[in-house]
Parts: structure tokens; C-alpha cells; sequence
């Protein structure tokens, strides 16, 4: 009710449309809305495939956009997502700790600022899609190495697989910070004496069905994602590097550190030192400890030597305000109990401060999006779209300078192809792959690579059939001006110049080979989804409850952690 | 000390010391976007290199606050001056240019003062230039400042320039008229000269372009490479190696380059000029002074370009042709101009010529294409 | 698309089909000729229903008829010039029979391709002119008629040709005049004229010729008003590119005429050299002794 409360209000003003990536997403579900079974998508790179990136969360904004409208329908899903976290939180809490205790957490990841960061300010539907999915696989997955029952074994392998078909990342880096702990949890639980013998499985047995359920679960990625493996292992991801400033030292660039550390996390920052004393205080919550730690030094970017250590070459593809956001999952439950704990000891002062507390977490996180906008303008691309698709002008490709995410929103209503794009990993034009820039449009943001990058491509412009640029940065201008453009039209009140280029060919086709076979098209419109419909049915498959926290894992009060009294 | 309780402290301890050697010795990307340095975290220079690294991380991240507090002869002049000093006083290249790096080179160092040498790349719209300052470095009590070199602004006086404009403007016949009606003709304009060269990065083909209409022309030059089996090796424009308006019996050199190319797996080569008419402005007049050729080595064209008009120039290109003995065309190079040319105010230019190719030049031309804001409307 | 690509397969297999039946014997009655636009009709025998189809060029007509009734065609049925057939359809017989038709007899209209639009003075058959002639209904008339093509400038010379059309086509060559000026290039054919503006431009300077004065310190240097070598000033905006050397050192500047004169002010260096070049043509060269 908390989740519906908050955040549906916020999801029909429509907020997550200023994030940095929601345009992508819905760009990518309107394509999907025509063509399910064709992932090749024209109106971008000259032609790309959709198969670079899990597709679940954009087919079923795809899918609901039929009833609501694409924008609607992006909204939906987000707060399917949302809703579905609070669950997540709670099964995944119940392992760990207390049913009360659990909800304090569920309620608190409604007001988890990373969760709000990720929305508004983001985009990133994949993943807060993809990790309640396998926050709700988790208990499935403890239930199975605990019990060894095969209907969990089922349940955790479809989750785990939606999982991945809405975000592969999240299962990855998830199954270090999530499900060692979670594993390491049915070990420590197997050496209580006072657990019953079928809540003792032996370390054989653990290792035994860790192993079976990652076989399953491998071979049902392989299988789901198949197109995504078969374009990763032709098309390896060799393109430069592009600079993200999550990997900046939050301490010695303290304006990011605000937008990454101290705006998603909020005042969880004042719980740190009690989620850490609590945690490493009772034997059975240190695995979720350590996993939280290990996450939240990585989510740190470039401020510890822990990320770059960890990941490698890695550490300058990723971004890290997801891994903040998972440290700030792995701290729920902790965080829950540590809420409890509070409130049983301060009464009403202490569900006051800790209301007001969270509160003021989510609303900082949600209007960051408005306090630091993805794009200070907020302008329509309509009147530019109208252009394109008239007199012929889609005939040739264009490139949008100074839109920001105007970008998705644009190639979503115009018929006109582009050179550009918003997917970092889709692209395969050398001339946006060399130099270490982002998009086209604003490559003046990354300095030199950036620039390098767009005068290859209006080098270029012939090959590529690239005859219109359209421009709402005068940054950019001179550039043009010297390379060989024409200002030909004006629109939008003159804050946006269309510039030409004479003697460009029409565009062809580009980039064919690279076109997924049909057969691919049938999988990656039907497995990823597929599996979504088998998730939703085989929950509801009846089981036995789980007995993963009991109320004498955890005696302790906070006194008595003080005392030295702990029970280990 | 209970298990839980040394947990705590070890994590606590490992988490402090891993931001310390984080903040100490920062991963890459955290120095990138520190601007180079260590941020806010700069303790005083103990060294001359080090006051003018940390005055470069400064600039590099536009923090003009500490960057001018920093310096030894800030009463010299304001902040708003040293601010123009490097972003330019009016509209050009290096208002908006981003510090892409810097280096800097220690010349000599006594007790109390020192001279280094600091290169400043910077990065704009059209490419990359160098800032190259000689900047004395003094003591000051336990550290050391920089003295920065300001380049003050020069004013013109006021007064009017009288100004003929000459314009040309383009009036085309009507979508609707009939089937053998007549419209303006594109410009004529014609390749005069045509010379590929082989160089270490691939082939370069370069020539000169005239105008040889009484109208203006909007140019530009395409080459198409074809093998010996007389196949397409690769085709490719002069993008911004040529000026693209031509007045009237105007002649630009243009460059074409084919990296990845030798020249001996070129059978022939295939140019194609195209001219398109335009409305075009005579004005604005740039004037080259002084203009000498530095022979080899480090041999530069150098000179300066001088406005002649009334209105300022935001930004130039300067092409220079360069020549045998025999007349014949060897190479073509060109620079931006990072300064915003204010009328009559002579701007310095420098291109620097490749050593083997030095040798052979005996004459040069150069030409000016200029931007200014506001020209389109 | 789909319903255009039928027609065609449609009208191209009734007239393989007809053009096979021609010769056969015919229940209709057709004019030798039909002048395009105007008004004709066939005479059909016997009795019955059937159904007259017309196919020709970029037009085909379907009409119910009535056996042994004329079938009348109002004016502006027919209109494209060409060769028809005409193919009577009726139970399952069919009657082919072929029908001209041809152009109206008077010109309306006249495509008139004259190149180029602008040109130097005095080129020889630098200026073509193309007639092409059509009736009201833009038929191309191929009957021979007389085309002339007159070239005239404002002080009233003319040049004249008068050429005979071939398959409707006439076109001649002429020289460009000396004097520099707009020409009104007019063609006519019957009563019909059509007229095109050539601009006859300068050429290239025949001969560059600078001075210099001190000014203020500096140099000015100009030119003398610049002509062709047909006597027409070089028009204002035309780059002339004045060079000084002086030791090594040189000073260039494109300079646009303005009213027929390039100036420029350059350093004044005592031994320098100062020459001037618009296009591929140079001009004298001056060496500045200080003022004498």
C-alpha cells in the first residue's frame, strides 16, 4: 500500500520520463510494438540489433502499451517493478530475519533512495525490474539447498531465468553478493544444533544442489538468451571505453559523490554503523554482511581500488550506482532489524525520526531528478520529427546534436533513420566505437573522444547516407560550418537549425550481416517472455512454508550486543 | 573482543583504509575526473612542477576560484581577466573548449623561483589546440605559486569603419514551374591542380579548387581512390580541409586523406568537384601579415591574420598551399585560430610543415575561411 | 501499387491478345485518325451488348455498347498521342482494330532548354538553345514546322537562326556577345514564343594594374579598375589577391572588388614587393621604394 501510495502518483505525473534512460526503453519497446519477432531495429547505428540487450521489461511495456500507451505502459512496469521489490525485500528479509522485522524492510525499500535514484533520476528499468524478480527467486534457491525440494528448485530456476531475460548483469554480479550469502547461510544454519535434521543438509548436499541449480539455470540462459550470446560471441564488445562518472572518487570529486552516494543512499548512511555492528554482531547475518560490504565498496566507482581490483577491464564498461543499489538491498534486512530494534527501545520518537528519516531519503532521491535534470531542457521533438518525415527528408539518415535523451523520444516518432543512438552496446559503426565517446548528440560532453568521435562520423557522412544534422546546441555550429554543412530550415521558434550536406547519397541498408537469422527473431520474441508467463504461473504452485529464520536465530537485543553477550 | 565486535572493527578499519588508498593513490577514471590531479584534497606545492600541475588540474576543472587565488600575481590582474585570458574575451574556439590535458616541463629552478613550461591541450568543436605558456614559478614562504604570463586584451579605438557590403543572394525558380524552365546554374568552379602523395598513415591527395564564375560558390572536393583491377579502394571528402565558400575567381587548396592506403595500390584516382550557389557575403576581408616561412627544422609557416572589417570573426581557418621551386603543389596543412579576431587586431598563426617535406618548399599561399555567430540569420 | 501492377498485367495481355486477332474481320468502324482532344466515334454492326475497350499510351477506355449504335466520344477523351487499339469485346469473340492518334495541328506550348544560364562574354556557340514542340495536350508534335531562336541584348542586336523541327525538336548554337549583360533568348515556333534570360558575364581579367600610396604608416595599395579583355569591368565581389614580399617574409590578402577596385592597405617595407592575381590570372608586379 506504501509502494502504490508513493510512487503511483509519481508514475502518473510520468517523473521517470527526465531520467537519463527511460526514453531508451520505451524506444526499444516501440519497436518491439511492431516487430516482436524482428529484433533488427533500423532507426538506429544504421541498423542494429535489439538482441544486445534483455529484452523482458521492454516487451512487456511493448505488450501494455497496446492498453495504456507506450509512456503509460513504461510506467506500469516500473511500478509492477516497485511493488514487486517490496515482496522481494520481504521473502528475501524473512531468510535473515524476524516476519516484523522483514516488514520494516519491505516498508523501507519503498523509501529506499537507490530504488527512487534508479527510477527518476536513471531509467535503469532493467534493473529494478530484474532484481526483485531474483529477490523472489532467492528464498526458492534456499529452500532447495536446505530441503532439497524440487518444486523450489523449479521456482528458483524460472525466476532466476526471468531474472536474467530482464537483466543478465543483475544475475551475475547477484549471484556474488546475493546467493553466497544465501548459501553460506544454509551452511551456517546446518552447523545449529538446534535445528532440526532436515534443516541440516550436509555440505555435500549444499555444494551438490548449488551445482545442479547453476547447470539448470546456466544451460536455461544459454538457451533464453541464446541470440544475446550467439551477437556477444560474433560482435565481441571491443569499443573504447566511455568515461561514467560513477567511476569518478566520490572524495575527490565530491559532486559526484553526492549524485551517487549521498543522494541514493540517504540517511541509510546514518544506519551504516548499526547495520554493520548488528550484522557482524549475530553469526547467521555476517554472510549478508560481507556481501553488502563487498557491494557497497564496489557501488563506491573509483573512490576504493576495491572495484577496479575486483572487475578489471570490467570496471570501465560498468556503471556503479546499481552495484549501490544492491549493497543497498543486501542492507535491508539488517537495516530492518536495526529499525526494530529502535522502536521497541525509543517507542514513538524512534517511528517518528525514522519515518521523517525516510521520507526525506525519498524525496531527495526523487526530486534529484528535478534538482540535477538528465536535461536541463525540456523541449518537444515533434516539430523535428514532422520535418524528417516529410518531403522525402527520411529518405537519408540524420544525427541530432544537443537533444540529450530527446534522442529516443525522437527516433520513437520519426520514420528517418539514424546514425546514432542511445545504447552503448549496440553499436558497431567504427566510427562510434574508436574514439570512447557516448552518443553523437552529446559529444561535446566527452571532450575529446566525443568530438574525434562525431567528426569521424561527419567525415563519414556520404558512406553512411548521412545528410541532415539537426542541432540544438550552437556549441556545435562552427564544426559544421567548416566540415561542409548548409543550414537549410529552422524550427521550433529557431532554437533547433537543420543543417545539410549536398551531394550525399540516399541511405541504403548497412550493416546486414550483422541482422539476427528469423529463427533468432522467434526465440527472442517468445523464450525471454515466455518464461516471464511460467514465473507468474509456477509461484503459485503450492509448497510447504520455509523455515529459514527462526525467532531463536536471533535472541539478542541491543544491550546485550553491548554487554558482549552475543551468541555466535 | 567477541567475534561480531572484531568484524565490525575490521571492516570499519578496512573500509577507511581502502578510501584512503582510494583518495592516495586514486584508479584512473577518479583521476580523469579529478581533472587530473586530487581534487579538493590538494595540500600546498612543495615543488614549482607541482604548483603549476595543481594549477592545471584547477583550470582543467574550471574550479577559476582557486585557480586564481593560487597564483603569485593575482594583484596583477582580476580574476575575470585571467578567466578571458584562457577562455578568450570574446565569442572563439577557446570559450567553450575543455582542458583535454597538460603537461608540465621544469626549465630551471633556484632557491626562490623557477620556470617550467606548461603546455595546456585543449580540446573544441573543430579539434585540438596547444596553449604553450613560460610561466615563472615563485616561493612563497612553504610553497611555491605561479606567476601567470596574462595575455592582456587589446582594444581597438573606438571609431566607424565604413563598410561596402557586398552580398549575393540566390532566387530559384518555383517547384511548379514548367519542364524545361530555366533555374541559376550551379557556380563553375574547376580543379587547377591535383597532386596525391604517399605518407606514413596512408595516402594524401591534395590540390587547389578555383571558383572561375562571377558568383559565389559553396564547394566541396570528393576523391575516389580505384585500384589497379579498377575496383573502389575508398572515397572520401575534404570535410574541413578546404574553404567552402569561394567568391568569385577565389582558389582554396583542399585535402583529401586515405589512411590505411598506399599509394602503389592506386591505379587511378577519381575527383569530383561539386559547387552549389549560394548567398554569400564578400566581407569579411582577412588580411595575412607577415607571413614567413621557417625553414627546416621545426620548419612552421608562421604570421598574422588581421581583420579588416568592422564586425569580429569568431572563429578562422587558416589553409596554407605550399610549393617546389617549379610551382608545383607539395603539400597543404592548415590551423584553427583559437582566438576570436576583433577588427584590426593581428592574431598569430603557426602551421607546422612535416621535416622531409620541408625541404622542397620554396613558396606558399594562404588562405582564410572564417565563423561568425549570427551569419546564418 | 498492387491494383496498378494488375492493371498493367491486364491491359498488356488483352493487347498481346489483340495484336494477334488484328486482321481478323471487324464489327466496327473506326476514323482513319483522331486529332488528340477532339471529339470522334465508331460505328459498331449487328446486334447485342458488348463492351469497347481503348488502349494506348499512359490511357485506356472501357464502354458498354450497344451493337449496330455509334459509340460517341466527347472531346478530351483521347488526348495522349500514340497508337491505340481498339478492341471490341462481345460474348466470346473479340474485334481488334488499330487507331491513330495524332497531335493537334497548332503548337501551344514550347519546352525551350537553353544553356547555360550564364556565361563569359565571347564564347564561341557557347550559348544552345533546344525547342521542343507540343500541342494543348503536351504531345509532342513531329510534323516539321520553322523554329526560330533570336538572341537580343539591350542595345537591339540581334542574332537569329531559323531551323526546321525534326521529330519536334530544333536546336541551335550561338555565340555569346562581347558586351556583358542579360540577353533575352527567345525561341518561337507558329505563334508561340518562349523566352529565357542568359546572362552574358565578363571574363577573366585580362590585365591586373596596381598602385600603392603611403597611408598613415602603411601601404595602400589598389588597382585600377578591372576589365576583361573585351573591355567589361570584372564584377564587384571578384577576389583579387594581393602578395607582398619582403625578405622572407610575405603578406597575402583576398580582397572582393568594390566598384570595379580592389584596395587593401599592407606593411609598408621599404624594398618590398607587392604583386596581385585573381584567379589564374597575375597582374604587375610593384616594388615600394619608400614613396618613389
Amino acid at each position: 500500500m506504501a509502494a502504490v501510495a508513493i510512487h503511483l502518483p509519481l508514475m502518473l505525473m510520468q517523473l521517470p520520463l527526465k531520467s537519463y534512460d527511460t526514453n531508451f526503453h520505451i524506444f526499444f519497446a516501440s519497436h518491439y510494438v511492431h516487430h516482436w519477432f524482428d529484433p533488427w531495429n533500423v532507426k538506429w547505428f544504421a541498423g542494429f540489433s535489439q538482441t544486445t540487450y534483455p529484452p523482458l521489461p521492454q516487451q512487456w511495456v511493448a505488450l501494455l502499451s497496446w492498453l495504456f500507451g507506450l509512456n503509460m505502459a513504461y510506467m506500469a512496469v516500473q511500478l509492477a517493478a516497485i511493488l514487486l521489490l517490496a515482496v522481494g525485500v520481504y521473502r528475501f528479509s524473512r531468510l535473515w530475519v524476524s516476519p516484523r522485522a522483514a516488514s520494516y524492510a519491505a516498508l523501507a525499500s519503498v523509501f529506499l533512495g537507490n530504488e527512487s535514484f534508479l527510477v527518476y533520476s536513471a531509467g535503469q528499468l532493467s534493473t529494478t525490474f530484474a532484481a526483485p524478480i531474483y529477490l523472489n527467486a532467492l528464498p526458492y534457491f534456499f529452500d532447495w539447498l536446505r530441503y532439497g525440494k524440487w518444486r523450489s528448485l523449479l521456482k528458483a530456476c524460472v525466476l532466476l531465468v526471468a531474472a536474467a531475460a530482464a537483466h543478465h548483469a543483475t544475475l551475475i554480479f547477484g549471484s556474488a553478493f546475493f546467493a553466497l550469502p544465501v548459501i553460506a547461510l544454509v551452511l551456517l544454519d546446518g552447523k545449529n544444533e538446534d535445528r532440526e535434521a532436515d534443516e541440516k543438509p550436509s555440505v555435500q548436499a549444499v555444494i551438490a544442489r548449488t551445482v545442479t541449480l547453476t547447470i539448470v539455470v546456466g544451460i536455461a540462459i544459454a538457451v533464453v538468451l541464446l541470440p544475446y550470446w550467439i551477437g556477444l560471441i560474433r560482435y565481441p564488445i571491443t569499443q573504447t571505453p566511455i568515461p561514467h562518472p560513477s567511476r569518478a572518487s566520490y572524495i575527490l570529486s565530491p559532486e559526484w559523490g553526492l549524485n551517487y552516494f549521498l543522494v541514493p543512499y540517504g540517511a541509510l548512511i546514518l544506519a551504516l554503523p548499526f547495520i554493520v555492528i548488528r550484522g557482524a554482531a549475530v553469526a547467521r547475518l555476517r554472510p549478508l554482511l560481507l556481501g553488502f560490504w563487498v557491494a557497497f565498496l564496489v557501488g563506491l566507482g573509483g573512490t576504493t581500488p576495491v572495484g577496479k581490483l575486483l572487475l578489471g577491464r570490467a570496471f570501465e564498461v560498468l556503471t556503479f550506482e546499481r552495484f549501490s543499489y544492491w549493497a543497498a538491498l543486501l542492507a535491508l534486512p539488517i537495516l530492518g532489524l536495526v529499525i526494530m530494534e529502535f522502536i521497541d527501545r525509543f517507542r514513538l520518537k524512534a517511528a517518528i525520526t525514522v519515518a521523517l528519516l525516510a521520507a526525506s531519503t525519498c524525496t531527495l532521491a526523487v526530486a534529484w531528478s528535478s534538482i540535477r535534470p538528465a536535461d536541463a531542457a525540456n523541449f518537444d521533438v515533434s516539430s523535428v520529427a514532422q520535418w524528417l518525415n516529410r518531403d522525402g527528408h527520411d529518405r537519408f539518415r540524420y544525427v541530432t546534436l544537443g537533444f540529450g535523451n530527446k534522442l529516443s523520444r525522437l527516433a520513437i516518432m520519426t520514420d528517418a533513420n539514424s546514425v546514432d543512438g542511445e545504447s552503448n552496446s549496440s553499436r558497431m559503426l567504427p566510427e562510434l566505437t574508436k574514439f570512447g565517446g557516448a552518443a553523437l548528440t552529446s559529444s561535446k560532453y566527452f571532450a575529446k573522444p566525443g568530438m574525434d568521435s562525431l567528426r569521424a562520423m561527419l567525415a563519414h557522412a556520404d558512406r553512411y547516407g548521412l545528410k541532415w544534422v539537426i542541432v540544438r546546441d550552437s556549441y556545435y555550429d562552427p564544426l559544421l560550418y567548416f566540415a561542409g554543412w548548409r543550414q537549410v530550415d529552422e524550427l521550433d521558434n529557431k532554437t533547433i537549425t537543420v543543417w545539410g550536406k549536398d551531394g550525399v547519397p540516399p541511405a541504403t541498408p548497412m550493416n546486414t550481416s550483422q541482422r539476427p537469422p528469423r529463427w533468432q527473431g522467434v526465440l527472442w520474441g517468445t523464450l525471454p517472455f515466455g518464461f516471464s508467463i511460467l514465473a507468474l504461473l509456477v509461484i503459485w504452485l503450492p509448497e510447504k512454508r520455509s523455515r529459514g529464520f527462526r525467532d531463536d536465530d536471533l535472541p539478542l537485543s541491543t544491550e546485550q550486543t553491548i554487554d558482549g553477550e552475543v551468541i555466535s | 573482543m567477541n567475534k561480531g565486535r572484531l568484524l565490525a572493527v575490521a571492516i570499519v578499519v578496512a573500509t577507511l583504509a581502502l578510501l584512503a588508498i582510494g583518495t592516495i593513490w586514486p584508479v584512473p577514471s577518479a583521476v580523469a575526473y579529478a581533472g587530473g590531479g586530487k581534487g579538493d584534497l590538494l595540500v600546498s606545492p612543495s615543488t614549482p612542477e607541482a604548483a603549476a600541475n595543481d594549477l592545471g588540474t584547477q583550470i582543467r576543472l574550471h574550479a577559476w576560484d582557486k585557480a586564481y587565488s593560487s597564483l603569485a600575481n593575482k594583484a596583477e590582474f582580476t580574476q575575470s581577466q585571467f578567466i578571458h585570458d584562457l577562455t578568450g574575451y570574446a565569442l572563439s574556439l577557446r570559450t567553450y573548449a575543455t582542458l583535454d590535458g597538460f603537461e608540465v616541463q621544469p626549465l630551471h629552478q633556484s632557491a626562490n623561483d623557477a620556470e617550467v613550461i606548461m603546455k595546456l591541450r585543449w580540446s573544441t568543436v573543430v579539434g585540438t589546440f596547444e596553449d604553450k605558456r613560460d610561466v615563472h614559478v615563485v616561493r612563497s614562504g612553504d610553497h611555491w605559486a605561479v606567476n601567470w604570463p596574462i595575455v592582456p586584451e587589446q582594444h581597438v579605438p573606438p571609431q566607424v569603419i565604413p563598410v561596402n557590403y557586398l552580398r549575393w543572394d540566390v532566387i530559384k525558380s518555383g517547384s511548379g514551374d514548367d519542364w524545361g524552365a530555366q533555374d541559376v546554374e550551379a557556380p563553375h568552379v574547376r580543379i587547377v591542380d591535383m597532386h596525391p602523395v604517399n605518407r606514413a598513415d596512408g595516402v594524401v591527395v591534395m590540390g587547389e579548387l578555383l571558383n572561375e564564375d562571377v558568383i559565389p560558390a559553396y564547394v566541396s572536393v570528393r576523391a575516389t581512390l580505384v585500384a589497379k583491377s579498377g575496383s573502389v579502394l575508398d572515397s572520401e571528402g575534404s570535410f574541413d580541409m578546404i574553404s567552402h565558400t569561394l567568391l568569385p575567381k577565389q582558389v582554396t587548396p583542399f585535402v583529401i586523406r586515405f589512411p590505411g592506403i598506399d599509394l602503389s595500390e592506386v591505379g587511378s584516382i577519381r575527383m569530383v568537384p561539386q559547387s552549389v550557389l549560394v548567398s554569400a557575403s564578400a566581407d569579411p576581408v582577412i588580411e595575412v601579415q607577415n607571413q614567413q616561412y621557417n625553414a627546416p627544422p621545426g620548419a612552421t609557416l608562421t604570421g598574422q591574420l588581421s581583420n579588416q572589417s568592422g564586425q569580429t570573426v569568431n572563429v578562422a581557418h587558416v589553409l596554407s598551399s605550399f610549393y617546389d621551386k617549379n610551382g608545383q603543389l607539395v603539400w597543404v596543412a592548415g590551423q584553427y585560430i583559437d582566438r576570436a579576431l576583433q577588427p584590426q587586431i593581428p592574431v598569430d598563426f603557426r602551421i607546422s610543415v612535416p621535416e622531409d617535406i620541408a625541404r622542397k618548399i620554396n613558396t606558399e599561399r594562404t588562405v582564410v575561411s572564417t565563423y561568425a555567430v549570427g551569419s546564418f540569420q | 501499387m498492387r491494383l496498378g501492377r494488375v492493371g498493367a498485367f491486364v491491359t498488356a495481355a488483352a493487347m498481346t491478345a489483340a495484336t494477334a486477332a488484328i486482321g481478323q474481320s471487324s464489327n466496327m468502324t473506326l476514323p482513319p485518325s483522331v486529332v488528340a482532344g477532339s471529339a470522334f466515334s465508331i460505328a459498331t454492326n449487328g446486334s447485342g451488348k458488348a463492351v469497347l475497350y481503348i488502349v494506348g499510351p499512359g490511357q485506356a477506355v472501357r464502354r458498354d455498347v450497344e451493337m449496330g449504335q455509334p459509340v460517341s466520344f466527347a472531346a478530351g477523351v483521347l488526348y495522349n498521342a500514340g497508337h491505340y487499339l481498339v478492341i471490341l469485346a462481345k460474348d466470346s469473340t473479340t474485334d481488334t482494330e488499330a487507331l491513330d492518334v495524332v497531335p493537334a495541328p497548332n503548337p501551344e506550348t514550347l519546352g525551350f532548354l537553353a544553356q547555360p544560364s550564364r556565361l563569359p562574354v565571347g564564347v564561341h556557340n557557347g550559348i544552345s538553345g533546344a525547342v521542343y514542340v507540343f500541342d494543348a495536350y503536351h504531345n509532342l508534335m513531329t510534323t516539321p514546322m520553322t523554329a526560330s531562336l533570336e538572341l537580343s541584348n539591350s542595345s537591339g542586336t540581334v542574332q537569329s537562326r531559323s531551323i526546321p523541327t525534326l521529330n519536334g525538336l530544333a536546336w541551335a548554337e550561338i555565340d555569346s556577345a562581347s558586351k556583358e549583360g542579360t540577353v533575352k533568348f527567345v525561341a518561337r515556333v507558329g505563334g508561340i514564343s518562349s523566352t529565357r534570360i542568359i546572362d552574358q558575364v565578363p571574363g577573366d581579367p585580362c590585365a591586373i594594374t596596381i598602385s600603392a600610396q603611403p597611408e598613415n604608416g602603411k601601404l595602400l595599395v589598389q588597382t585600377a579598375p578591372v576589365h576583361d579583355c573585351s573591355g567589361n569591368a570584372i564584377p564587384d565581389g571578384t577576389i583579387v589577391t594581393f602578395t607582398e614580399t619582403y625578405n622572407d617574409m610575405q603578406s597575402t590578402v583576398d580582397v572582393p572588388l568594390k566598384q570595379g577596385v580592389a584596395r587593401v592597405t599592407m606593411p609598408a617595407y621599404k624594398g618590398s614587393k607587392i604583386s596581385a592575381a585573381s584567379g589564374v590570372v597575375a597582374g604587375n608586379e610593384i616594388i615600394w621604394n619608400g614613396g618613389r
